[in-house]
């Protein structure tokens, strides 16, 4: 499974079905663009968990780790 | 999912029943006019173990897990009359202390938990804004990091527990240019120079539990009260959200069981047309959708606290409990009224004020509306 890949598919498919983008670069910044919301933060919290097992808590949710994907596949590397 | 209560879960709840019923209502209709808080309610709860609750040990707390804690909010709901009390209470806990315990370090844990628990010290919570209520997120207040400290400027509204409170977990942004994510929380102690605090706002329901506005003029927090991390601030919002949305909800739950036996005991003994009026449909089955909201609050709720016990997130979930109780809980007051007829509007009868309380349910902790926004966001919408 490639993380990053899974990553991307979900936020595009989930997170910004409202913005007219295709793709994703791995340093692109998701809480600066909005693409990621305070709600996203939460969906793609719980995703993570049901789709990497990782678990994640309330101390993880914080712009560092989801920042961008390269920040969140390092976070899920570090975890599983 | 399992979460049925063990014999000690019920013994507890039990316990606290008797406690409240005994000790938590006195002058109740007197305190309600006067809009006065129950100190004396206050200083009982925390020898009741109440606010310690979810806490550990180490930090001088009872360690009680999450659903033996809403099992127990549930019970000081049904025992105890004083609403507004209640209100003040679940604010202490689920907005002061559960972020105090899930985010702060170590010396803060050790420095404000133990005198938190045994209700030495009163907590609150100061997130919603003139111009940021279900937009929580779009708050103005800003707090600006110099020389080892952050300069807080804003105001603050609406805010529970604060003309009381020794203690206020302030969210603020401190990157303006990261939107939620350049929010903050710090832990703010009374008196600081620049901090203001408005007396005891007036209002519908609720009137024991004091609330009020906070104003920061250049207030000077030092760096170490940061809780968490900068940014963390929504982390921190969301979280003890969900704890709110679960727990004090529970003690709605609680005044839901008593008016519904209020009103089958009423609709026993008042008699109409020569017989008890429970005996008409209109009566029974008003009584019949208490029961019915009743049990498929217990549902929800429990369901939220076999979440947490299992380590998962329920997000959905307490939107849909916050929902469905909130509505539940102002529909059953004002059935409770309806049944009671005229005397239910007076009120010597103990039964009006609940109605009152009720009606902020579907407004704080996120408007229904909001609870909506969140579970169609969940579903993809």
């Amino acid at each position: 499974m490639n993380v990053r890949e899974e990553l991307e598919k979900f936020i595009l498919n989930e997170l910004a079905v409202d913005q007219d983008i295709h793709s994703i670069a791995p340093d692109e910044d998701l809480l600066m663009q909005g693409i990621i919301d305070s709600m996203g933060i939460l969906k793609l919290s719980s995703f993570m968990e049901e789709k990497f097992g990782v678990k994640v808590t309330d101390m993880d949710m914080v712009p560092e780790n989801f920042q961008n994907i390269e920040s969140l596949t390092e976070f899920i590397s570090s975890r599983m | 999912m399992d979460f049925a209560f063990d014999q000690t879960q019920l013994a507890f709840k039990e316990a606290i029943i008797k406690f409240a019923q005994k000790e938590l209502n006195d002058n109740i209709e007197t305190r309600d006019k006067k809009a006065e808080f129950n100190w004396d309610g206050w200083k009982k709860l925390a020898q009741q173990n109440i606010f310690s609750l979810p806490v550990p040990e180490e930090y001088g707390g009872i360690n009680a897990d999450i659903l033996t804690t809403i099992l127990t909010m549930e019970g000081l709901g049904y025992g105890c009359e004083d609403n507004g009390l209640i209100f003040a209470v679940n604010s202490h806990m689920w907005s002061c202390i559960i972020p105090i315990l899930e985010f702060a370090t170590e010396e803060q844990k050790r420095k404000y938990l133990p005198k938190l628990c045994r209700g030495e010290l009163i907590g609150g919570h100061a997130m919603t804004e003139p111009e940021a209520g279900s937009d929580a997120f779009s708050i103005r207040t800003t707090a600006v990091k110099q020389n080892g400290k952050y300069i807080l400027n804003g105001e603050k509204t609406f805010i529970t527990n604060a003309p009381i409170a020794d203690l206020l977990i302030v969210f603020a942004v401190t990157d303006k240019s990261r939107g939620f994510a350049g929010i903050s929380a710090f832990i703010v102690e009374k008196g600081k120079p620049g901090l203001t605090v408005s007396q005891d706002m007036d209002k519908m329901g609720l009137r024991t539990c004091p609330l009020g506005y906070l104003v920061f003029e250049n207030c000077e927090v030092p760096e170490e009260n940061i809780l968490g991390r900068e940014g963390a601030g929504a982390a921190i919002f969301n979280s003890e959200m969900e704890w709110e949305r679960s727990c004090l909800f529970a003690c709605h739950l609680g005044v839901m069981e008593r008016l519904m036996e209020k009103s089958i005991d009423y609709a026993k003994q008042r008699r109409q047309f020569g017989k008890p009026i429970g005996k008409f449909q209109s009566v029974s089955h008003k009584i019949a959708d208490m029961k019915v909201k009743i049990e498929l609050s217990k549902l929800m709720l429990y369901k939220i606290g076999w979440l947490k016990m299992q380590g998962k997130k329920g997000t959905m979930e307490a939107a849909i409990a916050k929902l469905f109780v909130g509505e539940a809980f102002v529909k059953t007051a004002m059935d409770t009224i309806q049944i009671y007829g005229a005397n239910g509007y007076m009120t010597e009868y103990n039964i009006e004020r609940n109605l009152r309380d009720a009606m902020a349910s579907t407004i704080y902790s996120g408007s229904s509306e909001i609870q909506k926004n969140i579970i169609a966001s969940w579903l993809g919408l």
